[in-house]
């Protein structure tokens, strides 16, 4: 039976290089070679650790809890990304839980990411092993290692499936997002705090390995460097808490997937009902009739959809709080540029949203001038809560770091950045439009397969228009700082008609872009659907 | 059929030069066509669409008079739903015309379009909104006023038994309520052609009956409708024009008893058209012997 789901998972795992053919094939072999000299490079970093063994196994210990949360967490931000390994697709077959469980063990270790993993984790046998005779109890805590993340991480996404299946459930799976970005602020607070003498970062690393040792990931990295000093009680210690925690998943898997197997979840539980507002009267007559009606709509699901309301929390923070934190001295006002060209990316994909439901708009927005109101209904969805967070944002920082001076080209650089990406975010929702998964598993799960690149191209391309259309104010920046003060006045003069000017084109661009390609963009969206 | 309309089989967003309703010119004898099928709500003309070099739609022609009940059957995987989709203007054909109420749908989609209200079969709505909220926005959309948007809609709301859906959203509705507030949505403009893709497809009978009397209303009314199924007997209880698809092709279309002829029922008349034939006796006969 565990033959059967290896050869499951690894026709899965080689089905989309067979699909392909030609270019494709060359192209995505190329990409295979060098994710594995990626990989073998970390491995052979990690395995030079080797040479400074007072660091390696406090540091190893640290990497190794951080690599069991990384593997808990991915399933529940993107469960969903393997099938193999959803218990719901085996409950109809007359398997035996423990077959199963051993089963899915099987196809969760088959895989690119596990392979990538078992790479790293071999540099890591390399650098605990010293001396070398005590390598193959190294190489034995690494297994050891790779199956406790397997195994955990099935552990708590069988345990959520039950959760994520409902969209109650995965509403509030939303929130998880945010809360690992909090808790990345936080780390980032840490290790960048007010204590910056250097050592911070290695007393803080030193620290945290003295009691991640106690843990199951800890004690595995710690066990080659105890059995090696011949301290065999802690060494016994440590093999006992590996090996407890390992077994305590185990168990925790086979619970969990004995009840996700007989009970069925709640599909319909509402997690937020249509409020009783006031009802919009706008009419989509002319540009901006129907960029009134248009973003009327948005302005309710930024409310009501999670997928939509935690990128806006998450950028509150990014745009007021990560410059405060991590850009230490004047200047920090600038660093808001990064918040604000996310927050025009919440301009994007805008046909891709909805997945198939995009039909609806295929039957009423007919003609260039709705098109266009369209595009700029969006738009300014995105624009006039990005404004506010960009501007009090800036003026937080003004008035904390004394940056008065800046503020001027501050507010040209940064709403600049924000109009262009923007800009491009709508123009490259009708020129490289993406399928949005419409099951909502997980925040994070933006794209579908097969349009990665899409993705990939279309995120990539929006920082590039929101930098493109800065920079003449970033150039103006530059001169109020060498030249003359009064350069900051022509940055915020040239930040706002550069992007502005962008706006105005890409509304046009966009509109017509979709009328030529509608039938196109709905075949590509529509692909959401089915995940 | 005057010039084709052709499109690209290439990847459609990759391509340089996009078809577009902009890049399709107005072919001699476009009007001469418009004034040949002035009595039908629905004309086609060599309408073709093929998928990776496999036709699924084959040169069909088909009439569909003003004011008829018209169905559309056929097997599964007949080219229904890819009909019905360049129909609607969901699809881009690879070849042919389509005349809906007067008006070349590929030429003038922002006129025809106004004139036709659509339920397709397996596509997602705005999920987050409630019906009424969507029913509001769409007609909003369509340029309608906003006060004629909320007496229209509260009355499809009413006659549709849609009231229980109150603040309840669309990603919330079982898939009666689903194909209802949809047909309220194609309903709201008043549209001269209702197109309805498998519109009573796994809806329960109450839904049903109510969906069908609406239906019936409409076309009293002086409205086309024209939908696909694959359930016979509600074709036959329902309409009175029919048109048989099978691989591709309209194989038989005119009124209900014609296409039915002798046989004993439409379902008789349509096994023999497609050419299907019952499960033969003595097959299958291991089946219910003993479990795997």
């Amino acid at each position: 039976m565990v033959g059967v789901f290896a050869s499951l998972k690894w026709r899965l795992v080689t089905s989309r290089l067979r699909a392909t053919k030609g270019a494709t094939r060359a192209w995505l072999i190329v990409l295979a070679v060098v994710l594995a000299i990626v990989v073998g490079f970390l491995a052979f970093g990690v395995g030079t650790l080797r040479l400074v063994p007072e660091y390696a196994t406090p540091i190893l210990i640290s990497l190794f809890a951080l690599q069991l949360v990384g593997w808990m967490l991915t399933p529940l931000l993107a469960f969903g990304v393997d099938e193999t390994v959803d218990p719901a697709r085996f409950a109809l077959l007359p398997i035996r839980p423990q077959t199963l469980q051993v089963g899915l063990l099987t196809t969760s270790v088959i895989g690119f990411f596990p392979l990538a993993n078992f790479v790293v984790l071999i540099g890591a046998a390399v650098a605990l092993g010293v001396p070398w005779s005590v390598f193959p109890v190294a190489l034995v805590c690494v297994v050891l290692q790779l199956l406790l993340c397997v195994v955990l991480s099935r552990a708590a996404s069988t345990s959520m499936s039950a959760l994520m299946s409902s969209r109650r459930g995965r509403d509030l799976g939303m929130a998880l997002g945010l809360v690992i970005f909090l808790a990345y602020m936080a780390f980032v607070t840490l290790i960048n705090g007010p204590n910056q003498n250097g050592g911070a970062l290695q007393s803080g690393v030193t620290g945290a390995a003295s009691v991640l040792q106690w843990t199951p990931p800890g004690a595995l990295a710690a066990l080659p460097g105890l059995v090696a000093v011949g301290d065999w009680g802690s060494a016994a210690l440590s093999a006992a808490i590996a090996l407890a925690g390992l077994a305590l998943a185990w168990w925790w898997w086979s619970v969990a997937l004995r009840r996700s197997l007989v009970t069925v979840p709640s599909t319909t539980a509402g997690s937020s009902p249509a409020g009783r507002g006031h009802a919009d009267t706008s009419i989509g007559v002319g540009v901006a009739g129907t960029a009134r009606v248009v973003a009327g709509r948005d302005r309710v699901l930024v409310w009501r959809d999670p997928m939509r309301r935690m990128p806006w929390l998450m950028l509150i923070v990014l745009t007021v709080a990560w410059p405060f934190l991590v850009v230490h001295g004047k200047g920090a006002v600038f660093a808001v540029a990064f918040g604000a060209v996310f927050c025009g990316a919440q301009a994007g994909n805008q046909y891709g949203v909805e997945g198939s439901g995009l039909w609806l708009h295929l039957q009423t927005i007919t003609d260039r001038v709705r098109a266009r109101g369209e595009v700029v209904g969006h738009a300014i969805t995105a624009l006039i809560p990005g404004t506010v967070v960009v501007l009090v944002a800036i003026a937080i920082l003004a008035v904390v770091r004394d940056d008065y001076d800046k503020f001027p080209a501050a507010i040209g650089v940064c709403l600049a950045a924000l109009m262009g990406s923007t800009a491009a975010a709508s123009y490259l929702s009708a020129r490289v439009p993406y399928a949005q998964p419409q099951s909502r598993k997980s925040l994070f799960a933006s794209s579908v397969p097969g349009q990665k690149g899409r993705t990939l191209i279309a995120s990539l391309g929006l920082i590039g228009g929101g930098v493109l259309v800065a920079l003449p104010a970033a150039v103006a920046t530059v001169l109020s700082m060498t030249v003359a003060p009064v350069w900051g006045w022509v940055a915020l003069v040239l930040g706002l008609v550069c992007g502005a000017l962008a706006l105005w084109i890409a509304a046009r661009m966009t509109a017509n872009r979709f009328l030529d390609q509608a039938t196109e963009i709905f075949a590509v969206v529509s692909a959401g659907d089915r995940v | 059929m005057g010039n084709p309309i052709t499109n690209s089989n290439q990847d459609p967003l990759s391509a340089t030069n996009p078809p577009s309703n902009a890049a399709i010119p107005m072919y001699p004898g476009a009007s001469d066509l418009v004034r040949q099928v002035a009595g039908q709500a629905l004309a086609l003309r060599g309408l073709t669409k093929s998928f990776g070099g496999k036709p699924a739609v084959d040169h069909i022609d088909l009439d569909v008079p003003v004011g008829s009940f018209f169905g559309l059957v056929g097997p599964n995987g007949a080219g229904k739903t890819t009909t019905l989709s360049m129909v609607t203007g969901l699809l881009t054909p690879d070849e042919g015309r389509v005349i809906l109420a007067g008006v070349d749908v590929w030429t003038d989609p922002t006129a025809a379009k106004a004139r036709m209200g659509v339920l397709p079969d397996g596509l997602r709505l705005f999920e987050r909104l409630s019906g009424p909220e969507l029913l509001s926005y769409l007609g909003r959309l369509r340029g309608m006023p906003a006060d004629v948007v909320a007496a229209r809609s509260a009355e499809l709301i009413r006659v549709l038994d849609l009231d229980e859906a109150g603040n309840k959203l669309v990603a919330d509705y079982s898939t009666g309520m689903r194909k209802k507030v949809t047909l309220a949505a194609a309903l709201l403009h008043s549209p001269a052609v209702l197109l309805l893709d498998e519109p009573l497809e796994a809806v329960d009978p109450v839904s049903a009956r109510i969906i069908r009397n609406v239906l019936s209303r409409y076309t009293a009314g002086g409205g086309t409708v024209i939908f696909s199924s694959h359930v016979m007997a509600l074709v036959e209880g329902l309409c009175s024009h029919v048109a048989v698809m099978a691989g591709g092709r309209i194989i038989a279309a005119g009124e209900l008893a014609a296409v039915r002829g002798s046989a004993p029922s439409l379902d008789d008349a349509f096994m023999h058209l497609v050419g299907a034939a019952d499960v033969e006796e003595g097959g299958l006969s291991w089946l219910g012997s003993s479990p795997a």
